[in-house]
């Protein structure tokens, strides 16, 4: 039943904004939504916890752990965006860059495709990890591209429709090569399982049979899968579509996409690690994930270290985190898996607190420009500055915030696999990218102050972005206990040889 | 017993028509019109929902006409007619302009077909009798010549709309790939999937649309403000 609940609450919010005649319907029915999709999560997270895995419709929709956690961190940056899009959209609508000024119709369309769009995008997101069938999670996160390109052009700027281009293209070639890996799995299992039976690509079944798996076509499928759902992640060399995306979107699309889609990506990449591993041994799918993910570490550096734009620097951050949750998936072991786990609950929680914040440091300054243009925001913007100040710490990994935590258990995963060099590697890659975004952001929220008007923003936009940082804080010190168990059990469902 | 009712005959037929999907292919890769590529494109799809349809017939596998069916409505119909009108609407029927020359394309499409049969050769089991024995690799190899070459005509283009058809022609490659190995996905699977690229194939459609009267063009190499 609470599947059905998850998904259906999105999904109708979807439909009914599509028929809500003003704005103030279609905002309420945003926040409703965001709000009954946290609370669903929530309670799939305590009935997991009670009985280990939710199935329902013969197994069509399934939840264990992994797909709860997931659900729960997509449910909770759904949640933190809500209300900031409300501010976000209104301040756009003030200084005019939504629609010709007095065309109430215009505006109106503009905000319906944001609001009907938003809602669906999540069901995307909701259906990828509740999704049994490893087609039908193909499907979705097909669906979570499709959905979020008229969200990437929503501006309708020029730059907006070359980043939406490259975000189609890259994305649809990327999502085709997972297809033909998908339809590779269900080759190698067919021998095992029988065709032309829905359950033969469930994955609670295929998890079982892996170890009797054709070897060839899997070892072609995998490969074919990362190449696929890593584009989707945005790993290294596939990445390029990520910046463009992520900068012409709006602010709460962008926090969405660098934070719930790498989730889902990864998501799908860990269940097809599980197949591998049971059909190839660990030592095949672990050395790929490790090239991939370090390079996605190492091309983010000197990206981050020259860069010019704010939202661009956030995204090479968040491709440096995807890198790093691929690596600690590879590294493997307990503790890989879990530093990885971990690594994306901290990650959800930090970055949306940084786009929100340079959200409202680019409505306030009319840019997202590093170095030139605006800098001793601290003076201007007393609530937002200082917390982003405070997120760029955490997400660069800075003690005590709990990114320090995941990061070093990556790295021990990494010494305790024997990759002595590689792990090096890795702590010289983070150590420059906390050099280089932090000073971008200092100089950004600290240098002299250059004479704007000092702002505390609207409600919508502050609250939001307070409630986070708490968040974050508070994480960084305590993780609830049912979370973390939540996480030691979705770790055991990807690492089943401990 | 009439004679197209013999399974030899049927592999033959399965066999021509796969050659035929494989030649539309490379016709693609190589004219210069963008109406004519959209047709290729259209009997290409029609062509495989006939390899599939014949598939049905042979092996009792009635899923796969519900999967045939769906291929002609909307690859070889649906999409089709929306690129064509888009084509009228937007007047762009010049020619495409390839990255590369005719010639050297054909040489880079015959060693990817090379490329296609080296990897269905691994993936070639006699032994079994089920899957791609009973169909002839061949049309394996098609299928990841499809995929190969869509991949070469995505980077060979420089007009949006062409490469939205070296993407679908790719995922053409997908499904081939899928019937002959497998018979096709599960059913709700395989539904999903044509939802899919029927929605994509429409929101492609909108964004060229959008291209062209931004840019006044539809040359993506225009596209290249974004950088770093």
């Amino acid at each position: 039943m609470i599947l059905f609940v998850l998904l259906s609450i999105p999904l109708l919010a979807c439909c009914l904004a599509v028929l809500a005649r003003t704005r103030r319907w279609m905002e309420t029915i945003h926040l409703v939504s965001a709000a009954g999709s946290l609370i669903a999560a929530l309670f799939l997270v305590a009935q997991v916890l009670r009985q280990g895995s939710v199935s329902q419709t013969n197994g069509f929709l399934y939840a264990d752990a992994l797909s709860a956690l997931v659900a729960l961190l997509t449910a909770f940056v759904y949640l933190a965006c809500a209300p900031y899009a409300i501010g976000y959209l209104r301040r756009d609508e003030v200084d005019g860059t939504l629609a010709v000024a007095g065309d109430y119709d215009g505006l109106l369309r503009r905000l319906r495709m944001f609001y009907s769009l938003m809602p669906l995008f999540c069901f995307c997101m909701f259906l990828v990890v509740v999704a049994n069938n490893l087609g039908v999670m193909w499907i979705a996160i097909e669906g979570t591209t499709l959905a979020s390109i008229f969200l990437v052009t929503f501006y309708g700027r020029p730059n907006s429709l070359e980043a939406a281009w490259k975000y189609a293209m890259i994305g649809g070639v990327g999502l085709s090569m997972a297809l033909f890996g998908t339809v590779l799995t269900y080759y190698s299992a067919h021998q095992v399982m029988g065709t032309d039976s829905l359950s033969a690509l469930n994955w609670s079944v295929l998890a079982l049979q892996a170890p009797h798996f054709d070897k060839t076509v899997m070892r072609l499928a995998f490969i074919l899968i990362l190449l696929g759902y890593g584009t989707k992640a945005g790993l290294a060399p596939m990445h390029t579509w990520k910046p463009d995306a992520y900068c012409e979107a709006p602010v709460p699309v962008g926090a969405l996409m660098s934070t719930a889609v790498l989730n889902c990506a990864v998501y799908g990449l860990a269940r097809y690690y599980v197949l591998t591993v049971g059909c190839l041994g660990p030592a095949f799918a672990s050395n790929l994930l490790i090239l991939f993910g370090l390079l996605s570490v190492g091309v983010a550096v000197p990206f981050i270290m020259v860069q010019r734009s704010s939202r661009r620097l956030l995204a090479y951050s968040s491709i440096d985190h995807g890198g790093i949750m691929v690596l600690g998936l590879g590294f493997g072991g307990m503790l890989g898996v879990l530093g990885m786990l971990l690594h994306m609950t901290y990650h959800t929680a930090i970055k949306p607190l940084l786009f929100l914040a340079v959200g409202n440091v680019q409505q306030h300054t009319g840019n997202d420009a590093l170095r030139r243009g605006a800098s001793g925001l601290v003076h201007v913007l007393p609530i937002s500055a200082p917390l982003f100040l405070l997120g760029a710490l955490a997400v660069t990994g800075t003690p005590p915030f709990g990114m320090f935590q995941s990061e070093f258990m990556v790295l021990r995963a990494g010494f305790a696999a024997q990759h002595l060099g590689l792990s090096i590697l890795f702590v010289i890659c983070v150590v420059m990218i906390f050099c280089g975004f932090f000073s971008h952001v200092a100089q950004l929220v600290l240098g002299p102050p250059s004479g704007a008007p000092r702002e505390f923003g609207s409600h919508w936009k502050t609250y939001p972005v307070i409630g986070l940082a708490l968040v974050v804080i508070v994480m960084g010190f305590w993780l609830p206990a049912p979370l973390y168990q939540l996480i030691e059990r979705a770790a055991h469902i990807v690492e089943v040889h401990p | 017993m009439h004679f197209w009712q013999d399974p030899q005959f049927g592999n033959k037929m399965i066999t021509l028509m796969a050659a035929l999907v494989l030649v539309l292919q490379i016709m693609m890769v190589t004219q210069r019109w963008l109406i004519t590529n959209i047709r290729a494109f259209a009997l290409q799809s029609f062509l495989l929902a006939c390899i599939a349809n014949t598939i049905a017939y042979y092996n009792n596998a009635p899923h796969i006409y519900a999967a045939a069916a769906l291929m002609l409505l909307v690859k070889a119909i649906l999409l089709p007619i929306v690129f064509v009108r888009l084509v009228t609407k937007i007047e762009i029927r010049q020619e495409i302009e390839p990255v590369v020359n005719a010639p050297i394309s054909v040489i880079v499409t015959g060693l990817l077909t090379l490329l296609a049969y080296v990897i269905a050769e691994s993936l070639h089991r006699p032994d079994e009798p089920l899957g791609p024995a009973s169909l002839g690799h061949n049309t394996l190899a098609v299928a990841i010549a499809l995929f190969l070459i869509g991949f070469f005509m995505m980077v060979n283009r420089r007009k949006a709309l062409t490469q939205v058809l070296a993407l679908l022609s790719l995922e053409n490659g997908i499904f081939l790939a899928a019937i002959s190995l497998t018979y096709g996905m599960p059913m709700i699977v395989e539904v999903g999937i044509f939802f899919d690229v029927l929605v994509a194939g429409m929101v492609l459609a909108i964004l060229v649309y959008r291209i062209r009267e931004t840019f006044d063009s539809t040359d993506v190499s225009q596209l290249s403000h974004l950088k770093g």
